[in-house]
């Protein structure tokens, strides 16, 4: 950090870039405030947290820096001399006063994107992070039109890292027995491994699935429990949705599965229309 | 729960009093102790931590209340938009009511829903009735309200299927406090009436 900058301004002397257009679901991200669920406060968080650690790295931060997440549709212009890094060109970039980074929608076959600025961006953290909660609305409000984005740092540095291969998204996704998995007929369970399913919608929130009937055997209300990210819950429309960064810290559906952490921002990369297949783990 | 969480069923005591007694265990790798209706979900860093601190759980001794909690004391203006209908519906007058409900002291069994959102146990069985129907698209912060056997406070406007018995001026979550939220598991909890 440099010599007279305090931690979180993002005064005139810090500011680096501004908000030409803010694009779709544009918000601060970075690895989120786990450890509050008990008091009804979800960890939040970058959706795909190795994507944005890996624009960090492209930087020279660390993982844990504040970048910016986005579907896509966002515009930022430098108004200083700064480097930075997306998800979508994976290389640093040095801009020059006027430059501009441009970030469209379903870059690489991925839903959601990445931006980070050497040094991180100076955002005010809420309960220790400054991860967007979009469900709780907590943390900083998402980027709009015209917004300057300060960095904590301003050295124009060229970072180790100057190249770095993603490869293509796996449609994949292995999942373990959840919970409440005999709720639900071993015909459901069969059905769930071995059927395509196609994402209906999908957001910070979680990703709602289609792709064949989830038979209850279990009548009767589940009483709310604790949930974790990658879920896999069923309500009574029979449509799974999986729980991802801005999940409710409880709820009262039956989960059948959870998703494997590693193959969660996988599943969560797919946009709507797009189809996965579940394997079971272990 | 996955590979690194755990839901434990009906814990000894209550979920909300085995929660505190694990949290008081300090155990290395936990992320989140979350008590509920019925279970407690235990999240940890990952798997290993989880196999550690599951081998512990005959160590917990459940605790009743929170460190440095006593009674939070919520004041209330009974003026609810539901309040009529559930004096109507359980055969009370808006008096009873508000009597009923200011005579007995609440607990936090668990909080969700929204962050500083506590579900209240306690409530007298007279005033245990099933949610409205037809749910509001927004019910205002600091509304108190009932729903089956619980009681709460809405901590900010959201859509809301409880009955609306009155309102509050305090805060009940504030991320710029500590503690941020003023009703957390095992918190117990009196409702006293504002004129």
């Amino acid at each position: 950090m440099s010599a007279g900058v305090r931690v979180g301004d993002a005064d005139a002397r810090t500011t680096v870039l501004e908000v030409v257009r803010s694009g779709i679901a544009t918000t601060f991200q970075d690895r989120g405030r786990a450890g509050l669920a008990q008091i009804g406060v979800g960890a939040a968080g970058a959706i795909d947290l190795g994507l944005s650690a890996l624009v960090n790295r492209l930087v020279g931060n660390e993982p844990a820096a504040a970048v910016i997440e986005t579907c896509g549709g966002l515009e930022l212009v430098a108004t200083a001399p700064v480097v930075v890094a997306s998800s979508a060109h994976l290389a640093p970039m040095h801009l020059q006063v006027g430059e501009r980074v441009v970030i469209r929608a379903g870059a690489r076959g991925r839903l959601w994107h990445y931006v980070a600025v050497r040094g991180g961006f100076a955002v005010e953290p809420v309960l220790g992070s400054v991860s967007r909660d979009t469900l709780a609305g907590l943390g900083p409000e998402p980027l709009t039109e015209g917004q300057p984005l300060g960095a904590r740092a301003t050295s124009t540095e060229f970072a180790i890292v100057d190249h770095t291969p993603l490869p293509e998204l796996d449609s994949v996704v292995r999942i373990l027995p959840g919970p409440r998995r005999h709720w639900f007929s071993d015909a459901s369970w069969d059905g769930f491994l071995s059927n395509p399913w196609t994402v209906i919608t999908t957001s910070r929130v979680g990703a709602r699935l289609a792709g064949g009937p989830v038979e209850r055997v279990v009548d009767g209300e589940l009483p709310s429990e604790g949930l974790v990210r990658g879920a896999i819950q069923v309500p009574p429309g029979g449509e799974p949705v999986v729980m991802l960064a801005d999940h409710p810290t409880t709820g009262g559906y039956p989960v059948i599965a959870v998703v494997h952490p590693d193959d969660l921002a996988t599943l969560a990369q797919h946009s709507a229309g797009s189809r996965v297949r579940f394997r079971r783990y272990g | 729960m996955g590979i690194a969480a755990v839901i434990v069923e009906h814990p000894p005591v209550s979920p909300a009093a085995w929660a505190l007694g694990l949290r008081e265990l300090d155990l290395p790798g936990v992320v989140d102790v979350v008590p509920a209706a019925v279970t407690v979900l235990v999240t940890c860093t990952d798997a290993d931590a989880l196999a550690g601190v599951v081998a512990r759980f005959d160590e917990v001794v459940p605790r009743s209340t929170p460190d440095g909690t006593g009674t939070v004391t919520i004041d209330v203006v009974y003026d609810g938009d539901d309040l009529d209908a559930v004096a109507a519906a359980t055969g009370l007058t808006p008096e009873e009511v508000i009597e009923m409900h200011t005579a007995v002291h609440y607990r936090v069994a668990f909080c969700g829903f929204a962050p500083g959102f506590g579900y209240l146990t306690g409530l007298p069985e007279p005033l245990q009735l099933p949610r409205r129907s037809s749910p509001r698209t927004r019910v205002p912060a600091g509304s108190v309200a009932i729903a089956a056997e619980y009681a709460a406070v809405y901590p900010r406007p959201s859509p809301g299927g409880w009955h609306l018995l009155g309102h509050t001026d305090q805060v009940l979550f504030d991320p710029d406090r500590e503690p941020p939220a003023l009703l957390q598991p095992g918190t117990t909890v009196r409702f006293r009436r504002m004129t």
